[in-house]
C-alpha cells in the first residue's frame, strides 16, 4: 500500500514536471526557475481514500448552548428563564433529559442516523466572558491567564505541514487558530478570486524569477517564499477544486458557502488537513428567541447539506466537524429578554464513524453553579483537541499544544 | 551624516524621507538632525474627532431603554472608526513622525480595547501626552485610564473581592515580563490598586470603601501601599529598564537582540526612565547605523501605508474602506487582538496580507494595475498617462503625484530604487525588472513599492 503510493506520487511529480517543462520552455527565457519546495507539493492530485480532514466551525458571539441542547424537563431551567425557555413541545428529545431546539431538525436527522456526539459543559478553568479573549483562548488553545500569539492550527501546520495549504480558513483573512509561530494556513474564501489575485503578471513574473538557492531565512527570503507559496498554492487550489461541481442544494447563505467551497475543496482531493468556517451573530443580549431561530436553522441546515454532499462523494467518512463556541450563556435570562456571556457550553461533534455517538455526557447541574450563574465545567476544550489531534490527524498532541492532555473516547 | 544612515534613522524614527528632504539635511551632522527630529516631535497636540453627542450625555440618557443604549453603543462604535481615521491622517500629515511612532509604539505595549469613543480619545491622548516624556508618568497615567480599567477588569478588583488581572498584566506585559515576579507579588499588588474606577464621563475615581488599606508585601517590601506606590516599586526592578529597552530595541533596530547594546540602553534609562534620553542614546550610537540593521525589519501595515503616502501623499476619503484595508493587512487602530498587542515582525505575513501588501501601492494610486511591459514591446506612454488620469483608483483616495514629480524632480528613473528601497533587490527579482521597460519614473515608483524588497525597512 505504501510503496504503492510513493510510486504513485513519484511518477505524478514527473509527468508534472514534463508538462511543466512544455509549457513553460516555450513561453519563458532560459532564466525560468521553479523552486524545488513549489515543486515538491504542487504537482500531486490524487484522491486517497483515508485521508482524514477536520473540519472546525465557530459559533461566533456565545451560542446559547442551553437553548440548542435543551433540558426540558429541568425545572430550575424554567425559573431560570420565564420567557426564553423553550417549551416541551419545541423541543426534539434526544433522551429522557435533554432535547434539541426544534430549528436543529436537519442536525436531528444527523444525530438519529448516530453521526452526532454532543459533548456537553466543555470549557476551561477561570473562563473570561469576553468575547475577543474567551475567541483568543479557544484558538490558541491557552489557559485563561496565559496569552499564546499563535493558534492551535497554526501549531499544527508549524510541526506537520508538508504543503502551506495543509489549513485553509474559508474567509478573507486569517485568524489567530491558524497563525502558527513560523509558519500559518492560508484564508481562502473563494479559489478563484484568491487564484486571480496571485495572478498579477507582474507579481507572478517575480516569483517565476526566483531561485531557491538565494532565499535566505531571514525576513526578505521569508517574504519572497510566502510570495511563491501564495501564487502556486492559488494554483493548486482552483485547478484541483474547479474539477468537480456538486448536486447538492445548499441554503443561500454566507455560511453554507463557506460549506460548500471546503465540500467542492474535499471531494476534489485537495490535499488539505484542516478546514475552518465560522457563523456569526450569536451574541444574543436582546430578544434571543427569534434571532436564535435563525441562527441554529441556519446551521442546521448548513450542516445537512454538507454532509449529503459529502456522502455523495463518499468523503464523509473520512470528514470530521467540530462545531464550538467561544463561551456559552447565563443560565438565568436578563431583562432584555436575551442572555449574558456565560462560560461551559456543549460541542458537537460531527461523523460517520463516532465511537459514541448520542449525547456524551450529562449536562452540568443547573442549581450548583459558579460565581456568575454558569454553568461548571467539566471538560477542559484542550481534551477535545488533543483527542481530535492524536486520534484523527494522527499526530502527537503534545507538539501542537505544549502539554500533555487526557484524551476522551468519543472518535 | 552619510545619505544611507538618513534614510535608515528616518524609517525607523519616522516613516522614510524624501530626496529633497535628504539633501536638505545633507550638510548636517548626526547630533543636528537627531536634535531635529525630537524638536520637531515636541508637539503633543490631542487628537479630537467631534463628539459632541457624547461630550453632555449622561449615564441616564444612555441607559434609558435597551434600544437608546444599544443605539449609542453603535454610535460609538462608528467614532471610534472616525477617530481611526483621523489618527491614520494624522501619520500621514505630521511632521513630528518621532512622536507619531512612538504613539503607535505605545499604543501596541498598552494594548488596550473600549467601546466607549470618549475613553479611547482620552487613553490614545494620554499615551501622546506620555509618549516620549517619563515611563513612570505613562504607566502612572495608564493605570487611572477608564479604557484600562475596565479592559483589565480594575473595576471588579475590590477590598472585598481582589481581582488580579490587571496587576498581572501590568508586571508581565507592561513593565517587568515573565520571571521577574512572582504570583505572590501579583496578589499582594492587586491589593493596591483595589478602589481603582471611573464615572461615566471619564474621570478616574478612587473609591475608599473599596480600597484594601493594610500591609502589602511585593518585592521584598512592606508598606501600607497604594497603586503608584507599586509602579515605583516596580520601576525600581532594573529589569524593568531592561524590558522596555528590549521592546525598544526589537522596534527601532533588529528583532534579534545583541546583549551589549541592550546593556548600555538599560544603563541609560534605569532609573529615571525618561524616554527622550533612551532614544537619543540609540540613534547616537554607530552600533545603530551597522549595515546588518538596514532594511531588515517588516514594515507594519500602518507604516506601509505611511511609507507609501511619504512618497506620493495619501488621502483616505472613506472611513469604512480605510478600516477594511486595515483590516485585510491584520492591523485595526484600536484592535491590538489581545492585550500583548500585535507580535509585529514575520507575524504581519501571511499569504493573504502579503498579497494584498504588494498589491496595495497600486490598489492605493493606479487602480491595482502594476505596469509590466517587455522592452521593445509598444507603448505610448502618453495615452496610458491620459487613461491613468481619468480612471479611478481602486480605493477612494486623492494621491498627490505632483509632490512626488516635485522632490524626485533631481532623481534619475534608473536611480528611483536607492531612494524608495532599504534592502538591496534580490537577485531573481533584479535580473525579472532588466527585462522591462521603464515607461516613466511613476510607473517605476509602483513597481519598485511592488515588490517584497517594499515591505522592508
Amino acid at each position: 500500500m505504501l510503496t504503492t503510493n510513493v510510486f504513485a506520487r513519484i511518477s505524478n511529480v514527473l509527468i508534472m514536471d514534463r508538462r511543466k517543462f512544455i509549457k513553460h520552455s516555450s513561453l519563458a527565457s532560459s532564466l525560468f526557475f521553479v523552486p524545488s519546495f513549489v515543486k515538491a507539493f504542487s504537482s500531486y492530485i490524487t484522491a486517497e481514500t483515508g485521508y482524514k480532514r477536520l473540519v472546525i466551525l465557530q459559533l461566533s458571539g456565545g451560542n446559547d448552548g442551553l437553548n440548542t441542547i435543551v433540558p426540558f424537563r429541568n425545572d430550575e431551567y424554567y425559573r431560570a428563564r420565564p420567557t426564553l425557555a423553550l417549551k416541551k413541545e419545541d423541543v426534539m428529545a434526544l433522551d429522557t433529559d435533554l432535547g434539541m431546539h426544534k430549528s436543529l431538525l436537519p442536525l436531528k436527522k444527523l444525530y438519529d442516523k448516530g453521526f452526532v456526539s454532543i459533548i456537553n459543559n466543555v470549557g476551561y478553568p477561570n473562563p473570561n466572558r469576553s468575547h475577543f479573549r474567551a475567541t483568543d483562548i479557544w484558538q490558541t488553545a491557552s489557559s485563561s491567564n496565559q496569552y499564546l500569539q499563535s493558534g492551535w492550527i497554526g501549531r499544527y501546520v508549524d510541526q506537520f505541514a508538508t504543503a502551506p495549504y495543509t489549513a485553509l480558513e474559508l474567509d478573507h483573512s486569517l485568524s489567530l487558530a491558524l497563525k502558527g509561530e513560523t509558519q500559518n494556513g492560508l484564508a481562502v474564501q473563494n479559489a478563484h478570486t484568491f487564484y486571480k489575485i496571485t495572478q498579477d503578471p507582474y507579481l507572478k513574473n517575480i516569483a517565476s524569477y526566483q531561485e531557491e538557492a538565494h532565499l535566505s531565512e531571514h525576513n526578505l527570503g521569508y517574504l519572497y517564499k510566502t510570495m511563491i507559496d501564495a501564487e502556486s498554492s492559488a494554483k493548486y487550489i482552483y485547478e484541483t477544486s474547479k474539477t468537480v461541481s456538486t448536486s447538492v442544494n445548499y441554503p443561500n447563505n454566507s455560511f453554507s458557502k463557506q460549506l460548500k467551497t471546503t465540500a467542492q475543496f474535499i471531494n476534489s482531493g485537495l490535499k488539505t488537513r484542516v478546514y475552518y468556517g465560522s457563523l456569526n451573530g450569536f451574541d444574543t443580549h436582546v430578544h434571543q428567541e427569534n434571532t436564535h431561530k435563525k441562527l441554529l436553522k441556519t446551521y442546521a441546515e448548513g450542516i445537512h447539506a454538507f454532509v449529503k454532499d459529502l456522502q455523495s462523494k463518499d468523503t464523509f467518512n473520512d470528514t470530521l466537524i467540530l462545531t464550538f463556541s467561544e463561551f456559552g450563556r447565563r443560565v438565568k435570562q436578563n431583562s432584555g429578554h436575551g442572555t449574558d456571556h456565560g462560560s461551559a457550553n456543549a460541542l458537537f461533534v460531527i461523523g460517520g464513524n463516532l465511537k459514541k455517538p448520542g449525547i456524551y455526557n450529562n449536562l452540568a447541574s443547573l442549581s450548583d453553579l459558579d460565581d456568575n450563574g454558569d454553568l461548571k465545567f467539566e471538560i477542559d476544550f484542550r481534551t477535545i483537541y488533543a483527542t481530535v489531534l492524536n486520534k484523527w490527524l494522527d499526530v502527537n498532541h503534545e507538539a501542537v499544544l505544549f502539554k500533555n492532555y487526557k484524551q476522551l473516547d468519543f472518535i | 551624516m552619510e545619505q544611507k544612515e538618513m534614510k535608515h534613522l528616518y524609517w525607523r524614527a519616522g516613516f522614510g524621507i524624501n530626496p529633497k528632504e535628504l539633501e536638505f539635511l545633507s550638510t548636517k551632522s548626526r547630533e543636528d538632525i537627531i536634535d531635529m527630529l525630537f524638536y520637531e516631535s515636541q508637539n503633543t497636540l490631542p487628537l479630537k474627532i467631534d463628539t459632541h453627542e457624547f461630550d453632555t450625555l449622561t449615564q441616564e440618557q444612555f441607559k434609558k431603554t435597551d434600544k437608546i443604549q444599544r443605539e449609542y453603543i453603535e454610535k460609538s462604535r462608528n467614532k471610534i472608526k472616525e477617530l481611526n481615521h483621523a489618527w491614520v491622517e494624522r501619520v500621514l500629515n505630521s511632521h513630528s513622525v518621532l512622536q507619531e511612532k512612538m504613539t503607535l509604539f505605545w499604543s501596541n505595549h498598552f494594548a488596550c480595547q473600549n467601546g466607549m469613543i470618549l475613553y479611547v480619545q482620552k487613553f490614545h491622548n494620554t499615551i501622546r501626552e506620555h509618549a516620549l516624556g517619563s515611563f513612570k508618568e505613562l504607566v502612572k497615567a495608564i493605570s487611572r485610564e477608564p479604557a484600562m480599567i475596565e479592559y483589565l477588569d480594575l473595576k471588579q478588583n475590590r477590598n472585598d473581592k481582589p481581582n488580579e488581572n490587571f496587576a498581572r498584566e501590568l508586571m508581565e506585559l507592561f513593565t517587568l515580563g515573565v520571571g521577574n515576579y512572582t504570583e505572590e507579588d501579583i496578589k499582594e499588588a492587586a491589593k493596591a490598586f483595589t478602589g481603582y474606577n471611573h464615572d461615566f464621563e471619564g474621570h478616574f475615581v478612587f473609591n475608599e470603601n473599596h480600597h484594601n488599606t493594610q500591609f502589602k508585601y511585593v518585592f521584598g517590601k512592606a508598606g501600607r501601599y497604594e497603586g503608584d506606590d507599586i509602579i515605583d516599586i516596580i520601576l525600581e526592578q532594573e529589569a524593568c529598564a531592561e524590558f522596555i529597552c528590549k521592546k525598544l530595541y526589537r522596534y527601532f533596530v533588529n528583532d534579534a537582540l545583541n546583549k551589549e547594546h541592550l546593556k548600555e540602553m538599560t544603563q541609560v534609562f534605569y532609573p529615571d526612565y525618561n524616554i527622550e534620553t533612551v532614544l537619543r542614546y540609540m540613534f547616537a550610537q554607530d552600533w545603530f547605523y551597522n549595515p546588518k540593521h538596514i532594511g531588515n525589519k517588516i514594515k507594519s501595515p500602518i507604516e506601509l501605508i505611511a511609507g507609501i503616502s511619504n512618497t506620493i501623499p495619501l488621502s483616505f476619503k472613506d472611513t469604512k474602506q480605510l478600516v477594511a484595508v486595515e483590516r485585510m493587512l491584520g492591523q485595526i487602530l484600536f484592535f491590538p487582538p489581545n492585550v500583548a498587542g500585535w507580535k509585529g515582525g514575520k507575524s504581519w505575513i501571511d499569504s493573504n496580507t502579503l498579497m494584498l501588501r504588494l498589491k496595495l501601492p497600486s490598489m492605493l494610486l493606479s487602480k491595482a494595475t502594476i505596469a509590466n511591459n517587455k522592452k521593445g514591446e509598444f507603448y505610448d506612454s502618453f495615452q496610458t498617462y491620459t487613461k491613468e488620469k481619468v480612471a479611478n483608483n481602486f480605493f477612494k483616495t486623492t494621491s498627490n503625484w505632483r509632490v512626488f514629480n516635485s522632490n524626485y524632480q533631481q532623481v534619475s528613473t534608473k536611480d528611483l530604487a536607492q531612494y524608495l528601497l532599504q534592502c538591496p533587490i534580490n537577485k531573481g527579482t533584479l535580473n525579472y525588472l532588466e527585462t522591462l521597460r521603464i515607461n516613466n519614473k511613476q510607473d517605476y515608483c509602483l513597481q519598485l513599492m511592488s515588490l517584497p524588497e517594499y515591505q522592508m525597512c
